[in-house]
């Protein structure tokens, strides 16, 4: 088991060094064939580790393998190990399959871009970062690995780096990541100097012996990583324009796998955050908070793919609420419904830009419906699994965790509360794009616009593709129906034992509530958008505006550097560094003119003072000797 | 200890090497400044050697050997020069030679 875990990791690295490897020897298609292969090869890989544990007794399930003695100082001894349980196996799975369905797509859709091949090999180095993200057998190579994905989705979205848009969007995405990285690096430094060891199981055994105030800044830093990673508040402005990179990059790195890394972590590191209660308390409550604010946004944005991306925002917060109440089974459960439909929605989405010729303004869409009717049917299933109606996998998902946000005392009500105002919004702004871009009647001039592939939507490769998921994310759901079949809940709770249990009328509760409020949100967009029979109301600036946190971060951190540098400038680097340079610059010319004139080249005076100096040493020599 | 004492070989390698520095400070033919280096060096081997003999021990007779050979190479590259640059019609005079003045 613990080898097929270690190919599954290794594989899509050794796809990403081929193609960089093989370089402009292989075709561009062959890149993409290998990307896909790599992957789909860790999918197996990771399919064999979940038959071989589903074979071994509960308590046997969770093993670790160290390939060699990374990194030693002093007495700490990190191993490049990996630790895979029941949690790791989950995650394999959802990133390996998600991932190798998202590349296979991705040949169709990158076909004929330039430098195609960097892509592939990007995208098969993603997959091994991310793989080893859940793989990794301490703390330490989570946090290399929290790295590396950031990296690859910093290359990634910049990858058209012919646009100034998208490198700095790149940029964006990577200094935002960075501060979650530099907080969840200091909890590391407290955790050495506290505990001397980054191992997972032997933190967790000694996190019951730290301080309250210790254990509370660790959470803090680890929750500062995920916050960053997952894009909630108030680290969440990097992710809308990480859009800026191909439609791949968004379906696997911004909406199934890298941005959920987050909710991977608190559960993970649960046993820290369950010392930390007021910790994960604000995980919980920053979760809410997203999951409105991103719902509210997504209601006034007009580019596609960013309302999917605030969609994706406002998904992850319910599951931080639903990792930070300790609900973890429910929080994954969703996690794997929404890698899924989420996956398929971007994926969707991404056929019709690739048949508009980059189009990505619904406003500029509209009846899409008679013109694209797969792509319609797909993205009706993915909408409808969002707003979590049944028999539609987001049901299953969406709804156990309001159901144990209600078993969490007066905090779970508040918390209750707005995830249903989420589940509204969800619904309203979901089918608002629905409604914009697939209802009504085609214009002229999106026919003229339209570009079919040999008749069909788009390439083979990518309608596949989004078939599979139109599937997955139609029935994946039926996985885990609680209370009455719940393999997911009994698959994860021994990695750490939940902390709420919603009661069987608490579901009931849950669901009537949350299913007629998605319902509600649909109708809502209905009268709205299709059938026009409300005006509707001109967006308000302060949503138009994302609350206001670009302009923030803007004005409180952009703005002050760059004054500050340009007073550091004026005052220190050019009188300072620039003068200082100068004059050591023109002293070593004219000490310099002062050595050139004994330079004479006449030979006699060189050996003149050669005999001089040599006399002189005489003379020094016996004197000394003299004396 | 047969003939003149080591005083008197000292005597004459002193003088050598006073006839030897004297031509390479005054003279300014090549050919002449390279004849009075090995006059230098011909009396420093002569010191070599007789102090050699004065303490019975073969040292300084290797070392007289081995600054021969490297005397040897040297006049081999400084007569190459004095001929290529009589070839080229170059004055052979070292004071003019100032190329590498700086």
């Amino acid at each position: 088991m613990i080898s097929a875990a270690w190919i599954c990791l290794f594989l899509p690295l050794a796809g990403a060094l081929t193609i960089t490897l093989a370089g402009n020897t292989i075709n561009r298609r062959a890149a993409g064939v290998i990307a896909t292969g790599s992957v789909a090869g860790a999918f197996v890989a990771a399919v064999w580790s979940f038959v071989a544990m589903l074979g071994r007794e509960e308590a046997e399930r969770a093993q670790a393998s160290t390939a060699w003695s990374w990194l030693t100082a002093g007495n700490l001894d990190f191993g490049l190990e990996i630790y895979v349980d029941q949690l790791a196996v989950f995650m394999m799975l959802i990133v390996s399959g998600v991932g190798a369905l998202i590349v296979g797509y991705s040949i169709g859709y990158m076909d004929k871009v330039d430098e195609e091949r960097r892509f592939f090999g990007y995208m098969a180095f993603f997959v091994f970062s991310m793989l080893l993200l859940v793989e990794g057998g301490n703390l330490l190579m989570l946090l290399a690995a929290w790295g590396l994905v950031g990296l690859s989705s910093y290359l990634l979205i910049g990858f058209e780096h012919e646009r100034p848009a998208a490198v700095a969007a790149a940029k964006k995405a990577f200094i935002m990541n960075a501060v979650g990285d530099a907080t969840f690096a200091l909890a590391l430094f407290l955790l050495i100097q506290q505990t001397g060891t980054l191992g997972y199981e032997a933190v967790f055994a000694e996190v019951d012996g730290l301080s309250s105030t210790v254990a509370t800044l660790v959470a803090l830093g680890l929750l500062g990583g995920a916050v960053a990673k997952s894009a909630q508040l108030p680290l969440q402005t990097w992710l809308p324009d990480a859009m800026e990179g191909p439609t791949p990059v968004s379906a696997l790195i911004h909406a199934a796998t890298m941005v959920v890394a987050g909710v991977y972590l608190i559960f993970r590191t649960a046993p820290v955050f369950e010392a930390a209660p007021e910790v994960q308390d604000t995980a919980a409550i920053l979760g809410a908070l997203t999951l409105v604010a991103a719902g509210l946004i997504a209601l006034v944005q007009t580019d596609i793919k960013r309302v999917i991306a605030y969609s994706t925002m406002s998904q992850i917060g319910y599951m931080f609420l639903a990792v930070g109440i300790g609900a973890y089974a429910p929080g994954m459960f969703h996690l794997l419904t929404h890698a899924f439909f989420k996956a398929l929605l971007f994926l969707a989405a991404g056929i019709l830009i690739h048949a508009l010729a980059g189009e990505q303004d619904i406003r500029r869409m509209g009846g899409l419906r008679r013109l694209m009717p797969f792509t319609y049917r797909a993205f009706l299933v993915g909408g409808l699994a969002l707003v979590a109606i049944p028999p539609f996998s987001g049901f299953f998902s969406k709804d156990p965790i309001l159901a144990a946000a209600l078993d969490d005392g007066n905090l779970g009500y508040a918390l209750f509360a707005l995830a249903a105002a989420g589940a509204f919004l969800t619904g309203v702004y979901t089918f608002r794009m629905i409604f914009i871009a697939f209802g009504g009647e085609p214009s002229d001039d999106l026919r003229s616009r339209l570009q079919l592939h040999h008749g069909r939507e788009g390439p083979m490769s990518m309608l596949v593709v989004v078939g599979i998921l139109t599937v997955l994310a139609a029935v994946a759901g039926f996985l885990q129906f609680a209370p009455f079949w719940t393999p997911v809940d009994d698959w994860l709770d021994p990695v750490s034992e939940p902390l709420v249990e919603a009661t069987n009328s608490m579901e009931l509760v849950a669901t009537i509530v949350g299913v007629s409020l998605g319902l509600l949100g649909i109708t809502t967009a209905w009268l709205l958008y299709s059938a026009k029979r409300m005006h509707v109301p001109r967006p308000w600036t302060v949503l138009e505006e994302k609350f206001y946190f670009d302009r923030l971060y803007d004005a409180v951190f952009y703005r002050p550097s760059v004054a500050t540098a340009k007073v550091l400038y004026a005052l220190v680097e050019g009188p300072l560094v620039g003068g200082s340079l100068a004059g050591i610059v023109s002293g070593t010319g004219r000490l310099a003119g002062y050595v050139r004139a004994l330079q004479t080249g006449i030979v006699r005076t060189y050996v003149l003072a050669v005999a001089g100096g040599l006399a002189i040493i005489v003379l020094v020599f016996i004197s000394v000797r003299q004396r | 200890m047969l003939g003149p004492g080591v005083a008197w070989y000292l005597a004459i390698a002193a003088f050598l090497f006073t006839v030897g520095g004297l031509g390479v400070l005054l003279r300014r033919n090549p050919l002449i400044v390279l004849l009075s280096l090995e006059l230098m060096l011909n009396a420093a081997n002569l010191t070599l050697i007789a102090f050699a003999r004065q303490h019975g021990s073969l040292d300084g007779q290797i070392f007289a050997l081995a600054v021969m050979a490297v005397a040897a190479s040297e006049v081999v590259v400084g007569l190459g020069l004095v001929v290529a640059m009589a070839r080229r019609n170059v004055e052979l005079d070292t004071d003019r030679l100032t190329t590498l003045r700086g």
